[in-house]
């Protein structure tokens, strides 16, 4: 188990800079998802700290020991590949020594291992199968097995549950982050998935186009995002976005947009006091969004704001509502099934000031993050 | 008549003219072997179509004769030299030049096939020229390295379609799992490109087994005889027909029988499993 310590490290594709000058540190045992877009350079960088691409710029450090020039043969390191790449040739039992036999385990030694991985994965019995002849499920937990039973330092996964079907990867969700628990190896997950970097990661590092957007706790990264890219990427279903105006009125601060004023919280009024009449990019999630009728009360906080209905989309439980309001606003809101909502009504909603997110429409930074 | 059986009609005329001119001479061969002299010469009356008074004599006549057995045994040899001088050499060629983005990756494969640009003919007069300068003369040596020549191109890219077809992730994998070229090559890549090598070297002792104008050249009909020029030899002194088909048939079944193994060992899927 180690520590891993990104610091300024750039790529360079030809011309093309895929990675700038990128930041991370990960503690020691810690689960991290490095969640982005496809092309925004998530897989590059795991690839990098694997020893697979050379580092242009910057260093990397694990265990505190620099890795830069270390070849990937000798990197404490084991990998998953998105494809999981088994030895086609070989069986199951086959795969997973096989890095055991690379490194000259003793005998005792690999089949001790072996058999701890094979039991800790849930792969007794078709040890002696081949790669083409196991479903989807078992080849990603061989493909995981093999990697746990050289005893990394660090455990690098590289989109690992992308070829299963839904059910399967909700189950193998919950099984890495059981063996995370077990053997408590770092590991730097590499997903363009937001489900899965929100339930199984310590900390999500969100990338884009080679930056690291937000480095927090999911929970943070869901309730503080600091960029509009955070904001827009993380949630579902995405956040609403529109352009609006801080301002006072009657004594008030707020913000103004194209569909109502909202009033801002004390703190939130604090902050802006001396923004008066700047713009802003306001978000707000589906979720903070609900039904006016069915509120006893209107909150002192509460805005008002009457859509018409254009497409009603059912989630199951839940149906998303994509309604319009003044001057071709479109906002996303989510009523549960009970609520009989058809296209063409109209239906007012409260949104919540206290819960609206202000950004600068400029630099794209959340207003009140540092 | 619907269109669809007017053109199942055409198709299978099609199909059986084809076939009738592949096989017709094939049968003619057998024909010749199996037939006594008197059926082939019949002094001016028509050669029947089938075969009569079958027999096996040319066979046994053959079967008798010392030299047929040595200029097989030549034919074995030379042809297994080749195959051995052809893998040492184009399989890891074949490697690098699927693996590895070599600068002038284009011209050297160009070079590679450039013996083969040229008949046979043409290039064996040079070829043949520098050889005996060399001595190489009607020796193993001389007659292994020119097949060898004329099998690199075909080992070369047989086996670079063999290691394309290997997905680029089972080496990464093997890299960082701590393996070196050498037991990634072996343990990994070799076994897996098995198949399409292996059809190399059947193609590769074919090739060699029945070549005839390069072994000419470079053994003339001196000491070493292949069965290639056996079957020349024995042409020069106007023999029969039917022993010269049965020399034809000796030297056709190996080519039949490896074909069909060429096609069982050409199974495609093997990597199936492996990513996805």
């Amino acid at each position: 188990m180690a520590d891993v310590v990104v610091k300024g490290i750039s790529k360079y594709f030809g011309d093309h800079q895929v990675i700038s000058t990128l930041d991370l540190e990960v503690k020691s045992g810690e689960f991290v998802t490095l969640l982005g877009p496809s092309g925004c350079g998530k897989t590059t960088l795991l690839r990098m700290i694997a020893g697979l691409e050379k580092i242009d710029k910057g260093d990397l450090y694990i265990g505190g020991r620099r890795y830069n020039d270390i070849p990937a043969q000798r990197r404490h390191v084991a990998m998953v590949f998105q494809s999981y790449a088994l030895f086609p040739h070989m069986s199951v039992y086959d795969n997973i020594r096989f890095g055991l036999k690379i490194r000259k385990a003793g005998k005792e030694e690999i089949k001790r291992k072996c058999a701890w991985a094979l039991s800790l994965l849930n792969l007794d019995g078709i040890e002696s199968r081949l790669p083409r002849e196991i479903s989807g499920g078992q080849r990603q937990r061989v493909a995981l097995a093999r990697a746990l039973v050289l005893d990394p330092e660090v455990l690098l996964l590289d989109e690992p549950l992308s070829n299963l079907d839904t059910t399967l990867r909700d189950k193998a969700m919950e099984e890495l982050k059981r063996i995370h628990r077990q053997v408590g190896k770092t590991i730097l997950y590499v997903s363009h998935n937001q489900v899965e970097a929100m339930t199984m990661s310590d900390r999500i590092a969100l990338l884009n186009a080679g930056r690291l957007e937000q480095y927090d706790t999911p929970r943070t990264v869901y309730d503080e995002p600091r960029t509009l890219f955070s904001a827009s990427f993380i949630g579902s279903p995405a956040m609403n976005i529109f352009e609006g105006q801080i301002e006072h009125e009657d004594d008030v601060m707020g913000v103004s947009t194209p569909i109502g004023f909202f009033v801002f919280d004390k703190e939130a009024a604090l902050r802006t006091q001396a923004m008066a009449g700047s713009a802003v990019t306001v978000g707000i999630r589906p979720q903070n969004i609900a039904r006016a009728d069915h509120y006893a009360a209107r909150r002192y906080s509460d805005t008002m704001v009457t859509l018409n209905v254009e497409l009603v989309q059912s989630l199951g439980d839940r149906s998303l509502v994509v309604g319009r309001g003044e001057n071709d606003t479109v906002i996303r809101f989510l009523v549960t099934r009970e609520d009989d909502i058809g296209p063409g009504q109209r239906l007012p909603v409260f949104i919540d000031g206290r819960k609206i997110h202000l950004f600068d429409p400029l630099r794209r930074t959340n207003l009140f993050s540092k | 008549m619907p269109i669809d059986s007017l053109k199942f009609i055409v198709w299978l005329s099609a199909l059986l003219v084809a076939l009738f001119l592949v096989l017709s001479p094939l049968y003619l061969l057998i024909k010749y072997a199996l037939s006594d002299s008197s059926s082939i010469n019949t002094g001016g009356s028509p050669i029947p179509l089938w075969p009569y008074h079958i027999t096996t004599r040319t066979f046994l006549y053959l079967f008798s004769d010392r030299q047929f057995y040595s200029v097989i045994i030549n034919s074995i040899v030379i042809a297994l030299g080749t195959v051995s001088l052809s893998m040492i050499l184009g399989v890891p060629a074949a490697y690098v030049l699927a693996r590895y983005r070599l600068p002038g990756r284009k011209l050297i494969i160009l070079g590679l096939i450039s013996v083969r640009l040229f008949p046979d003919i043409a290039s064996i007069i040079p070829i043949a020229e520098f050889f005996i300068r060399l001595n190489l003369q009607n020796t193993y040596t001389g007659v292994i390295l020119a097949h060898t020549l004329l099998a690199l191109p075909y080992v070369i890219f047989i086996g670079m379609s063999a290691f394309e077809s290997i997905p680029n992730d089972l080496e990464q994998q093997a890299t960082v799992m701590g393996a070196n070229g050498f037991q990634i090559f072996f343990s990994i890549l070799l076994p897996l490109a098995i198949p399409g090598l292996a059809a190399a070297a059947l193609y590769t002792f074919l090739l060699s087994w029945d070549e005839f104008i390069f072994s000419y050249f470079l053994l003339g009909l001196g000491k070493i005889s292949t069965l290639t020029l056996y079957l020349k030899q024995k042409l020069s002194y106007s023999p029969p027909q039917n022993l010269l088909a049965t020399i034809s048939v000796c030297l056709s079944v190996p080519v039949i029988v490896f074909s069909l193994l060429l096609q069982k060992y050409m199974t495609a899927g093997i990597t199936s499993g492996s990513v996805k």
